[in-house]
């Protein structure tokens, strides 16, 4: 079983914004969720695996494959669907499909038609096979991205973003799609929405400001938290105060009022313990970083 | 609210740098034009001032053209602006006015597009300031400025201009909210536009040409035709005649337009289609909804390269603006093609060149779709936001690249192919079935291939290289017509810098692509390579992933091509470096050139060294005896030529001056002669005789030349010796002794700027002149009437000609020798010629008429041998013997169109008369007026040549133009079907004397100035044998020369005149004055003409007639002069005039005119001058359609 193994990656742009700072990750078989703010460096991250950007420093395996050095065989075992998912205008959706699976080196025409055909199903979209793919709705056009990404059995598949923008029937979906993909994929899913790692992910790390803050297993962050996070109903002219007092990792409206959780001990009886969720594991791990 | 939508918008403009921009643009390009001389738009020259009325209006209407860009910013724009930043919800939910915001917006957009096209006057303005006082161009050049001048040019180009333009944009804006499409409707214009220019081809067009052309510039041209300098520079354009009605139709047009879009515009927001999901389902195929197992991924290139090429292929034809313009460059084809090869109102038969000729004319389209789909091309992934996920799966990184560049050439061929099927339909429909395909392949090869490829190449390199579409778009249409413009400045000529420069090539059927095939096939190799070179490099910095400046993309370890990539560019880089220096080596070394500049001051500093020997006496020819070997497959030539010469002067002859050439080695053999002096650099060598060639000694001189091509030129290669149609003349061959004042500089205005004296066209006209007149100007006193013997040879399957009848013909060594000798001592000037022909021959009363031609020329053969028959029948009645054995007509390659004459030889180009269909020509025609001319001259040129003086060309081409003219009236059939030829003739006498540079001579005194000696010429002596009668004229022609006949001194035109008079009627003196010694014009209008039926059946036909005599002085100052004419009046019986039922000469004293004609019926059309035989500018007021009272 190979892992995929990112070793010290760094990267700074041009403009000087430190996108990815001493990135080390370890991705075994199986969902690994990317949880991140936005901003934080996911897709920098993701766009390097891809092997569509060099780091500046770093170095990537995944077995034998060394995608910074190699490319391109790394590229035949890669499926990608990144986080604007475009379309050419006046092709369909078939077409579009057997041409990115030429490209993925699916030589044999015959092939090629029954995969698509084949992948067209499972997306759900083997009706509209012959429409023009720049008319689909967003959730098709994801589906269409998917479809794509999973073109030759890939063994790292990597999806950026991808319910962004998509109404909760089609990010459920999006899940079925995802979670049906073999056990023995590194599947690596970046998302700014706690729910998509909640509901899919095995394994995950939380980035910020190109580094990775936390790693591990959701229950892994939720178990570290046990005991440590309380729950307080404050007016909304408190709110200063209590950030300036408390460790604050998230303040959220509950019927107008703002509902605050801390990270630390139980100041006083007016705070409620609660069992953290992987929200308040995410939201710590981004306080830490302050 | 109109005020306010009108202020605001344009407030909101002014604030932009585009209204700036683009004046600064056409400020710059007219200051540049105007005030510079390697410049000239517009006409300015010779008398034309660089500001005159006639220059600022051309300068406008053309720029006007390039305003229609101007017209979609700004159009565009105030329609669109809301839209663009989606406001017009929030906009139109207000209470809008409509007229207000409709109206105020167009107006100011109007008015805006409007101002950069003012930069024409700043720039006119400013450069008739600065140049004169900086010393760029003399300030004689320029003449005063009107404000109305520019107010005219405003109000009748820019402001209708704009507003047709605009209506058009407004329009298509305010339907499609599309920019593409406002550009897309500026380029109909524009194609509009050049198709309307199609109808301009012939003379009986011009006035639908006149009025469909958009832009009103070609009118302008049309109604300027005539102008002289000094109407040039002085008429501002106006509101009348054609113009105003080409005016009234585009603006009323416009405003149609304008009304509909008004109408048809709301500010509901268009219905965005409403895609319906159809809910059929599909149950054609069901497909698997089994997993394929076993799937082999293999990274082939074919399989990826296919894809990317097929995809992106796809991608241009299904686009839009590629059908568009796709459609354009058919129908600009089609009415090519139908509009056909015109000649002097001869079609050509649709030969294979005339239709590649024809595809060549799209290539604008094609290069139009090049830069777009090379920008979109390369753009589309990213444009498309589907780049990361093509860029991360395992395709080889520059297959897309050129798999993409393929896509983009492929097109250009299917198109190619497209247009050859269109043509060939048009050959087999036209009936002409000799279809060369090889033609259609080889010009394909030469021509559109290398241009095509090198521009996909060169293109898609840009795109990659810049990284910027819209950038890419700029760079790549500098590269393409930029470059031109900054080299033509900087007087740089070669063809390696630019883009796809290579030698001129042209086809010819007798010669195939000539002599410059060599060098095109290595400069297109040249640039091919090139261009693979630069496209391979920029795979190198090809942008794959998210990766943007030159530096990234050049070092990412993503997409580094393999080692072995590296080593192809390298190597095709050597390649292509290797190509370079051997074109270098040829274009520069082995056959260096001179630029513009530099050849100026080499003529500049000739005059200046050598202008001291003009008077240099040197001998004369008196003999020639030559020995010429044509090899035609190598394209060389040897000429060994033994001449006699004579020193005729009493003054011994110590020195001579040659000028030589590098186009030839030369090697002279003067007895007692020896070199002293060379000058290289100006070509000028010096011998010395010793002892000196003192007054009647004879020598015979040695003059051995040889012809040979080196490698290949830049330019294109001399069409003298050929594979196929060897032409030269004597003068190529025999050495250039002395000053030769031809090699001076002779532009009037350029001999200013460099300080030199004014130079005479020509020398003076003399009465009663002895010496001056031992020269003719032919051969300008090297030679007179000499005899010449020639032996010469040429390889098997070849027939050589020289001039004289052909006395002996042999073979040796595999070649064929033929030897010439002249019959009567004839002028020292004939051709030599080469070729594979078929000869037909006809006897004539002893004299042999042969025609030589390529055996796929025949069809016109025996009309030209009666056309040769008429001539001989007339000349010989009228003029006296014709005095060779011989009447050749030979056909040489279309490198140039023309027909020459030589003694006895008639030089003729398969351009036309041997491709002019002729099969339903029954009456006399162009091809046989051009062998009634060359006939003539076998008398008027050859038997009696003018004096080198003013006037000298006035009984040489004059006379052979009349001869041709009067060959063609005597097997004319009506009285007016002459009138259809003297047409010609009048519109090149008056379209010359527009464009005359120095000064219109009267024509006893013509300078060899061809719309003289040919269009007025002709023109009066017509009239003249119209007025005196044919056989008076041709009396005193024949006198004349019976007089003067092979002899010296030579005869002026003052000694013709003597003959002439006695033949005029006293009545009809003036005639000799106003025709011949002075400029008169004739502005002569029917007024009306009314018909009344009379008691005996007869009409009776009453004519209004205003007449008016013009003289004018050399730069066309006018004056109008008391009138005492006799002038033809005339009634047509068809509305078509080409019955004239009647006429009669009445004379004319007063400006008006009452006359009354009698008419057995009642005629169609009356006239002044209805044959046309007096030079009138505007004839067609001449003729009205009769009304009955």
């Amino acid at each position: 079983m190979k892992k995929l193994q990112l070793q010290q990656l760094s990267k700074t742009y041009a403009n000087g914004v430190k996108a990815l700072d001493n990135v080390s990750i370890d991705i075994d078989s199986g969902m690994f969720g990317l949880l991140g703010p936005n901003g934080a460096g996911k897709s920098t991250l993701m766009r390097t695996i891809a092997t569509l950007q060099d780091p500046d420093q770093g170095s990537i395996t995944f077995g034998e494959y060394n995608p910074l050095t190699h490319p391109t065989e790394f590229r035949k075992v890669l499926g990608y669907l990144p986080q604007e998912f475009g379309v050419y205008p006046r092709i369909s959706a078939e077409q579009l499909l057997d041409h990115l699976a030429a490209l993925k080196g699916i030589t044999n025409k015959g092939e090629r038609k029954e995969l698509v055909h084949y992948l067209l199903h499972k997306v759900n979209l083997f009706d509209k096979r012959n429409k023009n793919v720049k008319g689909f709705s967003g959730g098709m056009k994801q589906r269409v991205g998917i479809a794509q990404a999973l073109i030759g059995n890939p063994k790292v598949l990597i999806v950026d973003e991808p319910t962004a923008g998509l109404d909760p029937g089609e990010r459920n979906r999006f899940y079925d799609l995802i979670s049906d993909v073999g056990e023995d994929v590194v599947v690596i899913l970046s998302t700014h929405i706690v729910d998509d790692v909640r509901e899919l992910c095995t394994r995950m790390a939380v980035m910020n400001h190109g580094r990775i803050v936390f790693q591990g297993t959701p229950n892994e962050g939720i178990s570290a938290l046990k005991g440590k996070v309380f729950e307080k109903q404050i007016n909304r002219n408190e709110l200063e105060e209590y950030r300036t007092n408390f460790n604050v990792i998230s303040n959220r409206l509950i019927g107008g009022k703002p509902v605050i959780h801390i990270l630390g001990e139980k100041p006083d009886n007016s705070f409620k313990a609660i069992d953290p969720s992987l929200e308040d594991v995410f939201f710590s791990k981004l306080q830490e970083q302050h | 609210m109109f005020k306010q939508f009108f202020l605001s918008e344009l407030r909101y403009n002014l604030r932009q740098p585009m209204v700036y921009l683009f004046f600064t643009i056409v400020f710059l390009l007219v200051f540049a034009a105007n005030s510079t001389d390697n410049v000239q738009i517009g006409g300015a020259i010779g008398n034309v001032n660089r500001n005159a009325p006639h220059v600022i209006t051309v300068f406008t209407s053309v720029m006007c053209i390039f305003g229609l860009l101007f017209a979609v910013a700004f159009f565009n724009n105030a329609a669109l602006r809301d839209h663009k930043y989606n406001f017009q919800d929030i906009l139109f939910a207000t209470p809008l006015n409509k007229f207000g915001y409709f109206f105020g917006r167009f107006t100011a957009a109007l008015l805006l597009s409007t101002i950069p096209l003012l930069g024409v006057f700043f720039g006119i303005a400013l450069g008739s300031f600065v140049a004169p006082l900086a010393g760029w161009i003399e300030p004689d050049r320029f003449g005063p400025l009107e404000l109305s001048t520019f107010l005219s040019n405003y109000f009748i180009f820019v402001l209708p201009n704009m507003l047709f333009a605009g209506s058009i944009i407004y329009l298509l804006a305010q339907r499609f909210r599309s920019t593409i499409v406002s550009f897309v409707g500026a380029l109909i214009i524009i194609i509009a536009y050049s198709v309307s220019g199609n109808y301009l081809s012939d003379l009986d067009n011009e006035t639908l040409g006149a009025l469909v052309d958009t832009f009103g510039n070609r009118t302008y041209g049309i109604v300027s035709k005539y102008y002289t300098p000094l109407e040039k520079n002085t008429l501002n354009p106006s509101f009348s005649g054609l113009m105003l009605w080409n005016r009234l139709i585009w603006i009323g047009l416009s405003l149609g337009l304008l009304a509909f879009s008004y109408l048809s515009f709301s500010f509901s927001d268009r219905k965005t289609k409403v895609k319906k999901e159809e809910a059929k389902v599909e149950t054609s195929e069901s497909g698997s909804a089994v997993k394929p197992e076993n799937i082999e991924l293999e990274a082939s290139v074919l399989g990826q390269f296919f894809s990317f090429f097929s995809l992106n292929l796809k991608s241009i034809y299904k686009h839009v603006t590629f059908r568009i313009l796709f459609l354009f460059s058919v129908i600009l084809l089609l009415t090519d093609l139908i509009s056909g090869f015109e000649y002097y109102g001869l079609q050509s038969y649709p030969l294979t060149y005339r239709m590649t000729d024809a595809i060549d004319g799209t290539t604008l389209f094609i290069m139009i779709i090049l830069v777009f789909f090379s920008g979109e091309l390369i753009w589309r992934d990213r444009d498309m936001n589907i780049n990361e996920v093509i860029d991360a799966t395992p395709h080889i990184t520059l297959i897309p690249l050129f798999a993409k560049t393929l896509s983009l050439f492929s097109l250009t061929l299917f198109l190619h192919i497209f247009f050859v099927f269109i043509t060939v339909m048009y050959q087999l429909i036209m009936g002409y079935f000799q279809i060369e395909f090889s033609t259609y392949f080889w010009d394909f090869i030469y021509n559109s291939f290398p241009l095509y490829l090198v521009t996909s190449l060169t293109l898609v390199a840009v795109q990659v290289l810049v990284n910027n579409k819209y950038v890419g778009y700029m760079v790549s249409v500098v590269v393409i017509l930029g470059l031109d413009i900054i080299l033509s400045i900087a007087d740089v000529q070669t063809n390696m810098l630019r883009f796809m420069g290579t030698p001129y090539l042209i086809y010819s059927d007798m010669n195939g692509f000539g002599p410059s095939e060599k060098g095109v096939f290595w400069f297109s190799l040249y640039w091919l390579v090139g261009a693979l070179f630069l496209l391979m490099l920029s795979g190198r910095f090809w942008a794959r992933g998210k990766v943007s400046s030159f530096k990234e993309r050049f070092n990412s370890q993503l997409t580094k091509p393999s080692p072995r990539y590296n080593i192809l560019v390298v190597t095709t880089g050597a390649l292509w470096l290797g190509i370079a220096t051997f074109v270098y080596y040829n274009t520069q070394e082995l056959n260096p050139y001179k630029t513009g500049d530099d050849a100026e001051q080499l003529a500049i500093d000739y005059e200046t060294i050598y202008k001291q020997y003009k008077d240099m006496p040197h001998p004369k020819v008196i003999e020639a005896k030559y020995m010429i070997d044509i090899f035609p497959s190598d394209r060389s030539a040897e000429v060994v030529s033994k001449i006699a010469l004579v020193n005729p002067y009493d003054a011994p002859i110590d020195t001579l001056l040659f000028n030589v050439s590098n186009q030839r080695e030369e090697l002279y053999d003067f007895p007692n002669a020896t070199l002293v002096k060379k000058d290289e650099k100006h070509n000028v060598h010096f011998y010395v005789f010793d002892p000196p060639f003192v007054k009647g000694d004879t020598i015979e001189a040695k003059v051995s030349m040889r012809f040979s091509p080196k490698g290949f030129a830049n330019g294109g290669a001399s069409t003298s010796v050929v594979k196929n149609g060897s032409f030269f003349n004597n003068f190529q061959v025999l050495p250039d002794i002395g000053y030769n004042e031809g090699k001076e500089l002779s532009d009037r205005n350029k001999r200013k700027k460099f300080k030199l004296p004014p130079k005479d066209r020509m020398p003076p006209l003399e009465e009663n002149c002895t010496e001056n007149c031992l020269k003719n100007y032919l051969t300008n006193g090297y030679s007179d009437y000499i005899n010449v013997e020639t032996i010469i040879s040429t390889e098997k399957g070849q027939i050589a000609v020289a001039p004289g009848s052909m006395v002996e013909q042999w073979e040796e060594n595999n070649r064929n020798y033929y030897k010439y000798i002249v019959d009567h001592p004839s002028q020292n000037f004939y051709s030599f010629i080469s070729a594979d022909y078929e000869v037909a021959k006809r006897d004539w009363n002893g004299i042999a008429i042969e025609i030589y031609h390529d055996a796929k020329h025949g069809v016109n053969v025996d009309k030209m041998m009666d056309a040769v028959e008429r001539s001989l029948a007339y000349y010989t009645k009228n003029f006296g013997p014709y005095t060779h054995k011989q009447c050749r007509i030979i056909e040489f390659p279309r490198f140039s169109t023309f027909a020459q004459a030589f003694p006895g030889t008639m030089p003729y180009s398969e351009a036309f008369g041997f491709v002019i269909n002729l099969e339903d020509e029954e009456k006399n025609n162009v091809i046989d007026a051009v062998i009634a001319h060359e006939m003539a001259h076998q008398w008027w040129a050859h038997q009696l040549v003018g004096a080198n003086m003013q006037g000298g060309t006035l009984m040489s081409e004059s006379f052979s133009e009349y001869s041709s003219l009067m060959t063609m009236k005597s097997i004319a059939k009506t009285p007016m079907d002459m009138r259809e030829f003297l047409k010609y003739d009048h519109d090149r006498y008056l379209r010359g004397r527009a464009s005359e540079l120095e000064k219109e001579l009267p024509l006893y005194k013509v300078e060899n100035q061809s719309y003289i000696h040919y269009g007025k010429g002709s023109v009066i002596l017509y009239a003249l044998q119209d007025y005196i009668g044919e056989d008076k004229v041709n009396e005193a022609m024949s006198e004349f020369l019976v007089a003067h006949k092979y002899q010296t001194p030579y005869p002026t035109s003052l000694d013709f005149l003597s003959y002439l008079e006695p033949k005029v009627p006293d009545s009809l003196n003036y005639l000799i004055k106003d025709w011949f010694k002075e400029i008169t014009l004739y502005d002569n209008r029917l007024l009306s003409a009314k018909a009344e039926k009379l008691d005996n059946g007869k009409y009776a036909i009453s004519l209004e007639i205003e007449a008016r005599k013009i003289k004018s002085d050399s730069i066309g100052n006018e004056q109008e002069v008391a009138l005492n004419e006799w002038v033809d009046i005339g009634v047509f019986a068809d509305s078509d005039e080409k019955i004239l039922m009647h006429q009669k000469r009445i004379k004319l004293t007063e400006a008006k005119t009452n006359v009354l004609i009698e008419a057995d019926s009642l005629p169609a059309k009356a006239a002044i001058d209805p044959r046309h035989i007096l030079i009138d500018r505007v004839f067609d007021d001449n003729i009205k359609t009769v009304k009955i009272d």
